[in-house]
Order: structure tokens, then sequence, then C-alpha cells
């Protein structure tokens, strides 16, 4: 069984590198905008050349002023010794193209004799495994699930999916087991995968056919501990501060996730421990780290030691022993491609034959170098590979084409966007596209701090105020907003709210990140802007689809879109939203009538809210056991009390609002105030409240009369026979007129009507009434109307 | 082209033929003994904590903060949004006809939920409100007002939790303390002059209704109180969550006049029912086994659940009630994990009168944050979960799941017992004595917490205890564990790497984290 276990396994990994894979696995090294445009000729030979210039970091040697060709440079190494595996590091220095085809790294060691070779490995190894360094703690808390040893409680399954849907795949290979909702890779695209690009040529396959290759990562199982790849993936930047692996916001967990995944076949511990390593080992691995100019690559605690190879513009391509085809003993030596070697030569000649590149070109080495291309199409080149798209999903599978799952292009985007904003999206803070299931992950400033300028400048674009693109703003938010009800809303969300089931780009912030004149263009006709949006045209031939708004007039709907947003802090919802809102939260009395228990400023932490289909409405106290406000019209909107984590209390809607007096509205004698006991709800929902005072049990029912006004029928019982009489009072109104024996007016235009036939004295706020003897189990009634 | 077809045609027979071979065993896991059944996992249309936060478009939206077990079929929650709902066909697996009745509404955040003769309690912002169908109809038609007189300034944080029954039928509550109250919220609360603490009445509280709705407060100091439970001897425990003054979540046994950790509780000390009087400094930036010791109201916890590793929030308290139905850990509680959305558990012994015990990782892998745990009629447990408002683990928002035992025993430490000079290891299962014997299988770090007004505490004072020897009893189910350096009122972490059972298994969980607030006498 055991046999079969390992020979299936043996047989799956062949037979995957053989023929499925996409994973570039010559010994060349790989890069991916190099193998993916190059080939093609869809660069020039110059821009490759140059481009395996910086990755493949010639010019971490070869000097040069240039700052697009600043090399990739290596990983930082300080702390190596706790993140890699101690066997693996070995094997790696022997065979850096063995061990991780594709690698950019040179190998170093290849013009020693064996011996010699032998002796230097385990002395770097020695070296650089003594370099260690803690992993930092992550902060925990509320909102961050950090279990104990996070990184050993991955699950390669979630990882999987993360892997697929995140954007991993964009630059690495998919799983081909992996199941998307859209059709699979059939075993013709798999084949034509493995066409080269002479051969789509002449199938005359067009360049989105063109394979995407891999970028290669070696067994990471062999390579890393479960914990120093999950702390990789949390922050890649600290370890490869080029930044070609980006960021990508990971929890904790999901970091832990990826790294079960990654690590198909996870070792144990290393069979070297640290006190393998002599302290002589360790001393002689530093001075060759230092010989061999590994620092020129590679950061390391103490060592910096400078090249000494020529510079870019001042090297020889004549000479007979150059590291690009025939390196000598003490050169670094890659397996270049012969289309490499060349490549480079042609960058090197043009290099030294011009002052400097295009601005145009500068910006395309920077997006080649960071592969962008990876996600990202401008100006016809680049983009999600053919086969890879499918990975990609809208949450909840939401159809909104490849707009809501595929990274926008970047054609134009310097005319589109404001660079703040784009400072914003590569610094991973500007996020506005929740429903990709990609992530944009973030890059290290210094990486891509020049990206936003010179996208403006290649993309020509031309400053234009508000003023001059829109001519009229003024009054003009009204309109933008009745407007935004006949399309926007269907398929954007803003502030937060949307329509049901509507996910798409909040609108939002949108003139914070948009240049007005591109909005402009964009909204007249969005087809023309950008090719194949779902976005349709609100002016079909130029003309407004509502004739009716602003006389018709384009630009000026246009503009007061446009203004309405700017100001969408100040301003309402759309209408259409508003309603879906109420909708779903708004509580509408139907037959019956409806309470809800909240937090109402009026009527205080213990507020009882019942609306009437009627239309009458009020908030009852239930701590000092009194209505605090009535009003009529529309109820309540529930949403914050349902579901909003602040609490806040609950704003009556409606109209024609008043409030009632502070206090309890029943008082006996001077002090016990009454005490709330909950209520009962008839077979109408109409509640009856329950509350004592002093030695009574009080039911108060609260209801709307046929006339319109609000009833109010207190019953007193009591448990024990007694004598005398009870003078019971009624607070109703501050600054009660009597206008009658039977009723008071307040200032704010509020009549209460007494119905009782007890003997009732006028007081400042309502009457005071003596109760006759009261018989256990016999109740007396007191009943009053609110009119308004 | 046509190599190309060769080498598929020959990949394709390799891998069927490697399919047909068994797969390889896995490690242990927790899913081999306790299996989850999602009987409602959803997925809000918004992020936990978002300002506009909607539940999923489609049904209910079963923020689950109570549940009461009914019968063999269904089971009562509450949900968060105020309602009271009956769950039938909750036990079925898969759960495929669930039906959904509507009981009662316009509740205000209840959390929490028993049913007691004829009625439901439940404990709303407000008041414990007892509620019943008194027509027949199936719906509640009464909301009778039990207890309230707490103090509700309106800030969020005030929630209330309960009720739980003790074992002379008494009714048991608790209330969050407000976190910056401010405005109007100001006018709602009592201040204490001489500490100068400031909070509504009662908040930070443990409360105690008699059947009779007397309310008695009976302990403070709390912070987050978000579970409650009674023990099989009929005693009352909450947990706490970590944060200001509390240094890592907390499991504490209530009863009357005990102090706890939260001082802000103490706004109420004047009151004239309260049974805590004349504190009059807090001491502020002590190691909690010091700061015991210099203040005599504060009671240590019975026991401490080390942050991340039993956990980051601790909710429910459930007592396993089935008698080995749910495995090997009746008369234990388990405890719901908020922000990893696990399950821990606890076992506890009484040492010198008073509870302390040890703490175990159990279940994670849940659905989302877990807030309640309530047992049903087969053993199994149901799990009521939400993240609103925080964030947790896990795939959903908001559910209810249930947790079944597969019959199958995990290798795991059953109880941990305080001796003189040791531990004494109970296990599920035979340990294997040469792994068991060696001292070198177990490995024992004991560390306390600050007490201070900060947020959190790290493990300080850490220390290594010695394991001198360790004895394998003759069935192998229990292990004496001889240790050096054992202090009071400190966490002793002990992990058991090394050890196997007789199938050469390791532990499915190695750490326990034993509060040795005293240890027994010889």
């Amino acid at each position: 069984m055991r046999i079969w276990m390992v020979l299936r396994s043996t047989i799956l990994l062949v037979g995957i590198s053989f023929f499925l894979s996409g994973i570039a696995h010559s010994a060349e090294p790989f890069v991916s905008g190099y193998d993916r445009f190059a080939p093609s000729k869809s660069i020039s030979e110059s821009l490759a050349g140059q481009l395996l210039l910086t990755e493949l970091s010639c010019t971490a040697c070869h000097e040069t002023d240039d700052e697009e060709l600043r090399p990739k440079n290596g990983p930082d190494l300080n702390g190596v010794g706790s993140r890699v595996n101690a066997d693996w590091l070995r094997d790696y220095l022997a065979a850096p193209h063995d061990i991780k085809p594709g690698t950019t790294m040179p190998d170093m060691l290849a013009g020693l004799p064996d011996a010699k070779k032998q002796n230097a490995i385990t002395a770097l190894t020695a070296f650089l495994m003594n370099q260690k360094q803690e992993f930092p703690e992550i902060i925990a808390g509320g909102l961050s699930p950090v279990p104990y040893e996070f990184w050993n409680k991955g699950d390669a399954e979630l990882g999987k999916g993360l892997f697929h849907r995140v954007g991993c795949i964009a630059c690495h290979e998919p799983d081909q087991d992996y199941e998307t909702a859209e059709y699979k890779p059939t075993p013709l695209d798999q084949m034509i995968e493995q066409l080269d690009d002479e051969e789509l040529k002449e199938l005359g396959l067009s360049q989105h056919l063109r394979p995407v290759k891999s970028v290669p990562h070696g067994e990471l199982g062999k390579k890393y501990s479960p914990k120093s790849l999950t702390y990789f993936l949390l922050n890649p930047e600290k370890y490869r501060p080029a930044g070609r692996m980006p960021n990508f916001k990971l929890a904790p967990m999901e970091a832990s996730h990826l790294a079960a995944y990654l690590q198909v076949n996870r070792l144990g511990k290393s069979r070297n421990k640290k006190s393998d390593f002599s302290r002589d080992f360790i001393e002689k691995g530093r001075q060759l780290f230092s010989e061999l100019q590994c620092s020129s690559c590679h950061q390391a605690k103490g060592i910096d030691s400078k090249s000494s190879a020529k510079k870019l513009s001042e090297l020889n391509l004549e000479a007979t022993q150059i590291c690009v085809t025939n390196p000598g003993s003490n050169q670094p030596r890659y397996p270049l491609s012969e289309k490499q070697a060349i490549s480079l030569k042609v960058a090197v000649q043009t290099l030294k034959n011009n002052d400097s590149p295009e601005q145009h070109l500068k910006l395309e080495l920077r997006m080649l170098q960071l592969n962008c291309y990876g996600c990202h199409e401008r100006n016809e080149r680049g983009g999600v590979g053919r086969n890879r798209k499918a990975y990609l999903e809208t949450v909840r599978h939401i159809d909104l084409g490849d707009e809501g799952r595929i990274p926008p292009p970047l054609t134009g985007v310097g005319q589109k966007l404001n660079q703040n904003w784009l400072k914003r999206v590569l610094d991973g803070t500007g996020v506005v596209r929740p429903h990709l299931s990609a992530r944009m992950p973030k890059y290290p400033v210094t990486q891509v701090k020049s990206l936003p300028a010179q996208f403006a400048a290649v993309d020509d674009f031309q400053q234009q105020t508000e003023q001059e693109v829109f001519k009229e703003t003024k009054n003009l938010a009204t309109s933008g907003r009745m407007l935004l009800d006949t399309g926007c809303v269907q398929c954007h969300p803003i502030r937060g709210e949307a329509l049901p089931g509507v996910v798409g780009v909040d609108l939002s912030g949108v003139t914070d990140r948009l240049h007005p004149a591109w909005f402009k263009k964009f909204m007249f006709n969005p087809g023309a802007v950008k090719t194949r949006t779902r976005m349709p045209t609100f002016f079909p031939n130029g003309k407004s689809s509502n004739s009716q708004l602003l006389d018709g007039d384009v630009d000026l709907q246009i503009a007061s879109l446009w203004v309405y947003l700017k100001d969408l802090k100040n301003q309402p919802l759309p209408e259409k939203i508003i309603t879906a809102r109420s909708q779903t939260f708004e509580l509408v009395p139907k037959e019956k009538p409806i309470v809800l228990r909240t937090f109402m400023d009026e009527a205080g932490t213990h507020a009882i809210a019942v609306g009437y289909p009627e239309k009458l409405h009020f908030a009852y106290d239930a701590e000092q056991v009194r209505i605090a406000e009535i009003w009529t019209g529309r109820f309540l909107d529930a949403q914050g009390t349902w579901y909003e984590r602040f609490a806040p209390p609950a704003d009556p809607l409606g109209e024609s609002h008043r409030l009632l007096l502070s206090g309890p509205t029943l008082t006996y004698q001077a002090d016990d105030p009454p005490v709330f006991k909950g209520y009962r709800l008839q077979k109408s929902g109409r509640p009856t409240f329950l509350f004592r005072l002093a030695e009574f049990d009080i039911e108060e029912q609260i209801f709307p009369t046929k006339t319109g006004r609000l009833r109010r029928i207190w019953t007193i019982r009591t448990q024990r026979q007694s004598s005398g009489i009870h003078p019971l009072n009624l607070h109703l109104l501050p600054d009660a007129k009597h206008v009658d024996p039977t009723t008071i007016t307040s200032d704010a235009g509020l009549k209460v009507h007494l119905k009782t036939t007890s003997k009732a004295t006028p007081t400042k706020d309502g009457w005071n009434l003596s109760l006759l003897p009261l018989t256990a189990g016999k109740p007396f009634v007191i009943e009053v109307e609110y009119q308004w | 082209m046509v190599i190309l077809i060769k080498r598929w045609l020959l990949f394709t027979l390799l891998w069927t033929v490697c399919w047909l071979s068994t797969p390889p065993i896995d490690a242990a896991e927790e899913s081999d003994y306790y299996k989850l059944i999602s009987v409602v996992t959803s997925q809000a249309q918004t992020d936990s904590r978002s300002k506009n936060w909607k539940p999923a478009p489609d049904g209910l939206a079963l923020e689950v903060s109570g549940i009461a077990v009914l019968d063999n079929q269904k089971v009562a929650v509450t949900i968060r949004k105020g309602e009271i709902w009956i769950l039938d066909g909750v036990y079925d697996d898969p759960p495929k006809n669930v039906t959904y009745h509507q009981f009662a509404t316009a509740l205000h955040e209840p959390l929490g939920l028993i049913k007691k003769d004829d009625a439901f309690y439940t404990v709303q912002r407000s008041e414990l409100t007892r509620i019943r169908d008194t027509d027949g109809d199936l719906v509640a038609d009464e909301y009778l007002t039990v207890a309230k007189g707490w103090g509700v300034t309106g800030h969020y944080h005030e929630y209330a939790y309960g009720p739980e029954l003790d074992g002379d039928g008494n009714f048991w509550l608790t209330l969050n303390t407000g976190l910056g109250l401010k405005g109007d919220q100001l006018n709602r609360t009592i201040t204490e002059p001489t500490l100068k603490v400031r909070q509504g009445r009662w908040r930070g509280w443990g409360m105690k209704v008699t059947p009779e709705g007397e309310m008695i407060p009976m302990c403070a100091g709390m912070r987050s109180p978000s579970g409650l439970g009674a023990n099989a001897a009929g005693d009352m425990f909450y947990t706490d969550q970590q944060g200001n003054w509390v240094g890592t979540n907390t499991l504490h046994h209530m009863r009357q006049g005990a102090f706890f950790h939260h001082p802000d509780s103490l706004a109420s000390m004047n009151e004239p029912d309260s049974p805590i009087k004349g504190i009059t400094e807090i001491p502020n930036g002590l190691p909690f086994p010091q700061a015991v010791k210099k203040f005599s109201a504060l009671k240590p916890p019975a026991v401490w659940l080390p942050y991340k590793k039993i956990g980051q929030s601790a909710t429910d308290i459930m007592l396993d009630q089935s008698d080995g139905k749910f495995g090997p850990f009746a008369g234990q509680f388990f405890l719901g994990e908020f922000t990893q959305a696990g399950i821990n558990r606890v076992y506890l012994e009484k040492i010198g009168g008073e509870y302390q015990g040890a703490c175990f990782p159990f279940r994670s892998g849940l659905a989302s944050a877990v807030l309640r745990l309530a047992q049903g009629t087969d053993g199994s447990i149901f799990a009521g979960l939400t993240n609103r408002g925080w964030s947790s683990l896990g795939t959903a928002s908001y559910g209810l799941q249930r947790l079944t035992w597969t019959g199958k025993t995990p290798f795991e430490i059953q109880e941990m017992r305080a001796m003189p000079d040791g531990f004494e290891l109970v296990f599920t299962k035979p340990v294997d004595p040469k792994t068991g014997s060696l001292p070198t299988s177990y490995e024992m770090s004991s560390y306390t917490y600050q007490y201070h007004s900060t947020y959190g505490s790290d493990e300080i004072l850490k220390q290594s205890p010695a394991i001198e020897s360790a004895i394998v009893s003759e069935d192998g189910y229990r292990v004496r564990l001889k240790i050096r350096g054992l202090r009071e009122l400190f966490v002793h972490e002990l992990w058991c790497r090394g050890i196997r059972n007789r199938d050469g298994e390791a532990l499915l969980h190695p750490d326990a984290y034993y509060t040795l607030n005293r240890l027994p006498n010889k």
C-alpha cells in the first residue's frame, strides 16, 4: 500500500510536470513580462533586455544612474536562518536552477572545483542559518482573530480557495482540479497552452491566446516552515523588498490557509540543528558571502561589500568572458536562453547609444517589472491570462460580467484617476471594488511612488478644473439626485446603501477619485471610453433620455450628477434608495398595530413605540410610565434598532409630532412612582400596559378612535378593600389651560378631553381626581382623549 | 501535436491507475470525533462592522443570541433583532426540513433564553421578561416584566445577558459596563465620589432574581460578562472578556460580595442593597497575585483563559449534562468562543472551598462567532452564531450549528487536578507507559497577568516549573506529575507533546492551562 502511495505521488508529480503544468520548468530564469511579451515581439528587444537587466539584478553589480533600471535584488537575508530550512538552503546553493527552476538568482559557485564548492556551501549555509530573527507578534483583538500558533492551523482546502480567488493565480500556477463556477479549461485549451509562440503564429492565434506561464516558486514545503511561509505571505515586502510579490492584505488565518495549501509536502524539522554549525564555518561563510559579493543583491547584517564590476555603460560586450554568454569562474552564472542573451546585449547597446528612454517606455518597464500586466490590460497589452479568468469571481456570483470579476483595464488611467487616489490604490488604502474576489495588492511605496505621475504624463493628462469642464455648477444638486434615480442606482450603491441585490462601485467619493473631464466624457458615452463596458449610455445619440430635467441639456445634466455626487455628504440619498430602504426597514402597520422596544430620544432607553394602521402612533416610556411622544403619518424605521451596532435611538417618522409631559402621568399621593410590569397583547394586537402604583394594579390602553383622536384608558384595581377617598393626579400637559371643566389645551395646539364621572379638580398640568372607596376586584376607569 | 496526445494518454492512464489505490491516513482531527452540522449559516451582505449592516438577502436574520431546547425536535432561539423563533426539525442530519415559527417580537436585543414551566424568560436591554402564549395560538401575547431597575444609559455596550437558573431556581443575569459614556448618557449614571467611577446603576454587576421577582445585586467588577451558566452543584458562573482591568478572558464563580476586576462597577457601591462596601482604593499596575493580597475584595477567577491559546473572547457557559451521550466530558463546562469561532472546555474542582481548574481547547472551525451554547436532548450541542459588531473566523455572519459526538473517543486530557506537589492528569484513553513516564514528554510554564487599567495584559512573571517525575497508573488513565516550583495564583500551562496512547496516537490537544489559586493541603 505504502509503495503504491509513494509511486502514486511520484507519478503524479512527474505527470504534472511534464504535461499539465504551465510553470516554467526549464532552467532559464523566468521573468513574467519577458516570457509573455518578448518572444512575440510585443515589446521591443531593447525593452525586453532592460527588463532582464533589472529582474536578473544585473544592475546590482553593473551600476547605472537610471532610476528605472534599479535592480530587483534578492530577498533580505536578515533572519533567513529563522525562515528557511537548512537542507533546502544547502541544496539550493549547490544548484539554484535545479532546486528552483526559473529562479532569477545566478549560480555563484559554479566556477568552483568540487571539493571547494562543497566547503563553500557548508560555510554559506552555516553563516546564513546563523542569521536569526524573531517573527513579529501579530496583534490580536476583537476584530482580528489570531489563534495561538495560527501558522500550524491552516486548512489547505480553504487555502486553495483563496489562492484561486484573491488573485495569486494571476502570476502563479492554478490547480487544474480546482472547480470554478464557470467553464473548465478543456484539453484543447491545455494544448494551446503548450504551444510555443511560433506555433501560435502559424495557427494565427492572437495575443489573447498566447499562453501565460506561471511564476515558479519551487517546493515551498521543503523550503519554509509553516510559520515562516505564513509570515512571508502576511508581509512579503519585509522579506522581499522589491515588491515583485506584493501584499494581498491577508488576515493571519488566511495566510495560514494559503501556506498549508502551498506546502503540499510539509517537512518536519530540518536535519540540521543550529549546533551543527561551528563558529569557524559561520565565520568562513561570512567571508565568502562578502567575497562573492552576495550583498550586492542581498541584505545581511554587518555585510556591505561593494561590487567591483564594471558600470553598465562601460560594459564591453565583445569581451570573451562575460556573464551573459560565457561567465568566468568568478562570475555569476545564469542559464540564459539564447533569446535572453540577445535581448540583454541589445539593451546594453541601446542604453549606451541613447541618453534616456522615452517616458512611456519607462512606465512600461515599471509595469513589466511589477507584472501589473498579469492582471491589468493597458493599451491592448496584458490582462489576466486567458485560462485564468475563470478563477476570479464576483462575490455571491452575482452576474456583473467581466467588469465584476476581472481587475480593471488601465488604458487611459492617467486621464481617469486623480493621482492622489491612484496613490491610495497602490498603497492598499483605496479599495472601491469589494465585489471582486480578486484583491488589488499593496506595493512597497518605493516601487510605485512614481507611477501616478507617470500615468498622467504618458496618458497626456491635461488638468482641467471643474469650472472649465462643467461651466455651470450652481444649484444643480437636486437635479443630479433625480437623474441618479433614472439609472445609476440600478447598479451602484451610494454611501453603502443600495437597491436590493445591487453590488458595484459605490458612487460616494467618486468626485475625489475621477478627473471631471474624464467623468464627463465617460458619462456621455461610456462605451467610447471603455470598450465592452456594461455601463449603458444615458445619452443615446448625444441626446438625454430625460428631456424634462434641466430642459434635457446634456452638459447640464452631466454637471448636475457631478455636483450632487460631490456634495453627497450633505444630500439626501436618491429617492429610489430611500424607498427601498424603507421597504426593508420601515415599519408600516397594516392590519395590526406594531410594537417595537427600542431607544428613543424622547421616550428614553425603556421606550416602547406603538404604531397603528390608522396612522396614529405613540412612544411609551416604560421607565417613567408615560406617553412621551405622539405623531401621525409614517411610523418608524427599525434598522438602527435591529441591526446597528451602536444602537442609535429610533427616530419617529411622520409628522405632527407632539411631546408630552415628562414624569409619570399618574401619581398617587406624593412618593411611590409607578412601576412598569409589562404588557399583554389583545387579539387585535393592541397592547395593554400594566403597572403598579402604590397599592393599585393599573392597566392602560392607548389606541386611536374613529374620530382621529388618541384615547387613553386606565383601569384601576386594588386587591384589598379600601376606605376613604384616594386622591389621584393626572399629569397631562405643561401649563394646561382649562378651557372647560373637562378640556385642557397646550400652546402646542394639543387638546386633552377628560371622560370620567369622578369629581375632577383642575391642576396646573391636568386634574386631581378623587377616587371613591374601591372594592376589591371592582375596577375604576379613567379615560382621556388627545386631539391635535 | 502527436507527441502531446500520446503524453496525454499516458498521463491519463497513469493517473487512473493511481487513483484506484487508497488515500493516505490523515492525522487525527477534531472533526473525526465531533462533527459539525449546519442548521443555518448565512453570510450578511455587508462586513460585520459595517455601519449599514444588512443581513443576507434571503430569509431570517438568525443572529442567535439565546437558545432554549424544547424537546427532541425543536429549539427556541432569540435573535438579536428582537424576536423569538421556534425551529422544528433541527436534529435532522442533514437538517433539510427545518421549519420556522415566529413566537415573539418587539424585544430589545434579547441576549439569552430559557424555558421554565410554561413560559420563556429572556433578558432585554432594560428588563428580565417572562413571555407566554395564554390563548393557545402559539404566538406570545403576554410580556411581563419580572425585574428591572438597572441603569440603561443608551450606550450600545450596555448589553444585558441571561437569564440562567441556579440550583435553587433563582434567575441570574449579568450587566455589561458602558464604555466612554457621553452626552445624554451621562444623565443616566451614578457616581462613586471616592473612587471617581461613573456608570449606570448596577452596570458591571451580576444580579440574582428570586422566583418571586426580587432582584438582588450579588457581585461586581464585570467588564463584558456575555456568558452565564450553573455547574452540576447549581453554583453560578460567568465569563468575562479581555479589556481594561481584565488581563485575559476569565471564568468566575458568582457569589455574594465578590468583586472580580473592573472598578467601574463600584459606581453602585453606595446603593443601599450593595453587598460590597467601603472600597476606597484600587491598586492599578500590580501583578494579579499581588493585587489579590493587597485588595481583599478582589477574588481571583476560577480559571484564566490564556489569550489566543484559549480563544480571544469567551462567551456562553454550558454544562455537559448528557451523562456521556456527548463523549467523555460529562459534568464539565463548554465555553463559547466568539472571535475564533470555537468551543473550549473547562474542568473545575474545589480546593479550600473555592473553585479552580483547567481549560483546554476543544473544537474550532465553527461557521461564525459562537455566542450561545445549549445541549440538545441527545447530548449534542447547539451553537448560536453571530459576529456583527466585531469580527470572527468562519465563513458565515450568523446562524445555528449543531455539534455531535461521532462516538469515537478522542485522546484528550480529561481532567487536570492540583496536587500538593504537582498535578494529576486523567486521560480519556490509556497512556503508553513509556512516553507517559518520561518527564521530557511534558513541559510546563507558569505566569500571571498585570492588574491594571490598560487594555489586556501580557503573560508576566514567567517561570518554567521543573517536571521531576511522571508516574503512569496501572490502567494507564492517570499520570501523576511531580513538579518543582508551583506558584499559587498563577496560571500553569502544560504541554504534553511527547506522550502517546497505547495505539501510538498523540493527544488531540496537548495543552492544558490550570489556574492554581490554591495548592491543596498535603
